[in-house]
């Protein structure tokens, strides 16, 4: 329960107070809100069967999104950074997509 | 979420009706892969349906999991931790989805339409700045013609007035004098009046009016005794002369002997000269312009 209040506080703080983006991170947001999205889903799903471990949930959170901004980071180096954003977009979209499923399967047991 | 960290003491407390489910799950989950437990497990349907021998049971553990994780508030660790980690992807997600929301127009765009956007406005730039460059020489042209222009209008007015005094279109007043001749016996002939007034301009006289009648440069008088015309018109005695000049100089040239004054005294009219700092010669004649004579200057 207060996980999903830090959810909504999150996203109104964003949409009221309209930070700043600074121009070094601006290309790595979406590709790490994409990465949290993930481990979120993850989270859930491990919740679901029983096995969440607050730690792991952490570790995968932070993790994910540092290696998904590595890559991309790596990507821009290399001057394939759109494609390598695509790649890890298409990765995490069918992680959230699978974890989705196990979760739907949880839920509604279909 | 607080419910797995142990999910042996919990999941019977929320009153699991089979006890030996949570020994099932806990064994395979808790200590096979706790290390890549939680979110990382993207790819294990199999594990949800590698266990079709109680799956009625799993389900409906897992619902019940997260009605009592998301019900009864409970604060602790794993809870406030979830919640700042999820704090933080809100607000990621909030702050991208506000500034993808600006500037859509151009954001999402291919390369190519950006490229070709970005020649167009490179285009209209130069040719703006071509207008702008255009359109500041002509401007500094106008102002420095109308300089000039204003320059010559407030030149040419200036000489309209100085010629409009000589030729008599407009009034003039200014220092000068009156000279009154009386002519009770009408013997006053007009070559005398016109010695007068050659006799004024001579000595400086700028501007003249004889009765209503201005005096220009090509005044006549003709007629002879009380029937003096001048340009014309008839005029009748006393001769009033109003010039402007400098009274110093007119009222001498008038008065020297043998002159004017003396002569008409000789023939009984009198005359009478009188200085003012202020004559009004204020009768005018129409422009006349000329039939033949044309300006040689242009």
């Amino acid at each position: 329960m207060i996980a999903v209040l830090g959810l909504v506080v999150g996203v109104v703080v964003g949409l009221l107070v309209r930070p700043e983006v600074p121009a070094v991170v601006e290309p790595y947001l979406p590709i790490a809100v994409v990465a949290a999205l993930d481990a979120v889903f993850g989270g859930l799903r491990a919740m679901l069967d029983g096995i969440f471990v607050d730690k792991v949930f952490v570790v995968s959170f932070l993790s994910n999104v540092v290696v998904a901004a590595l890559i991309v980071f790596l990507g821009d180096k290399l001057g394939v950074g759109a494609q390598l954003s695509t790649g890890v977009v298409v990765v995490f979209g069918i992680r959230i997509f699978s974890n989705a499923a196990a979760i739907r399967r949880h839920v509604f047991r279909a | 979420m607080n419910s797995e960290e142990n999910p042996k003491g919990e999941t019977p407390k929320s009153e699991n009706p089979k006890g030996e489910e949570p020994e099932a799950v806990a064994p395979s989950a808790g200590r096979s892969e706790p290390d890549r437990g939680g979110p990382d497990r993207p790819d294990q349907p199999e594990q949800g349906q590698a266990e079709p021998d109680q799956p009625q049971a799993e389900q409906q553990t897992g619902r019940q999991r997260l009605v009592a994780v998301l019900w009864p508030p409970r604060v602790n660790r794993a809870q406030l931790i979830v919640a700042v980690l999820l704090f933080v992807l809100g607000l990621g997600l909030a702050i991208q989805v506000s500034s993808t929301s600006d500037n859509s127009a151009l954001r999402g765009a291919r390369q190519e339409d950006l490229v070709r956007i970005l020649d167009e406005l490179d285009n209209r730039t130069q040719r703006l700045a071509d207008e702008k460059q255009r359109l500041e020489t002509q401007r500094t042209e106008l102002e420095s013609s109308s300089d000039q222009a204003e320059e010559a209008r407030k030149q040419t007015r200036q000489k309209e007035q100085q010629l409009g005094i000589l030729a008599g279109t407009v009034a003039a007043q200014g220092p000068g004098i009156t000279l009154t001749v009386e002519d009770p016996s009408g013997t006053v002939e007009s070559d005398m009046l016109l010695d007068a007034i050659q006799e004024l301009r001579a000595a400086g006289a700028e501007a003249i009016q004889v009765n209503d009648i201005r005096v220009v440069a090509d005044t006549h008088f003709t007629g002879t005794g009380g029937e003096i015309e001048v340009d014309g018109k008839k005029i009748t005695a006393p001769y009033r002369f109003k010039v402007i000049g400098r009274p110093q100089d007119l009222e001498p040239a008038l008065n020297i002997p043998g002159g004017v004054v003396q002569t008409l005294e000789k023939e009984q009219a009198t005359a009478r000269v009188e200085r003012s700092q202020k004559i009004v010669v204020d009768a005018l004649r129409p422009a006349k312009r000329p039939d033949y004579a044309r300006s040689s200057a242009q």
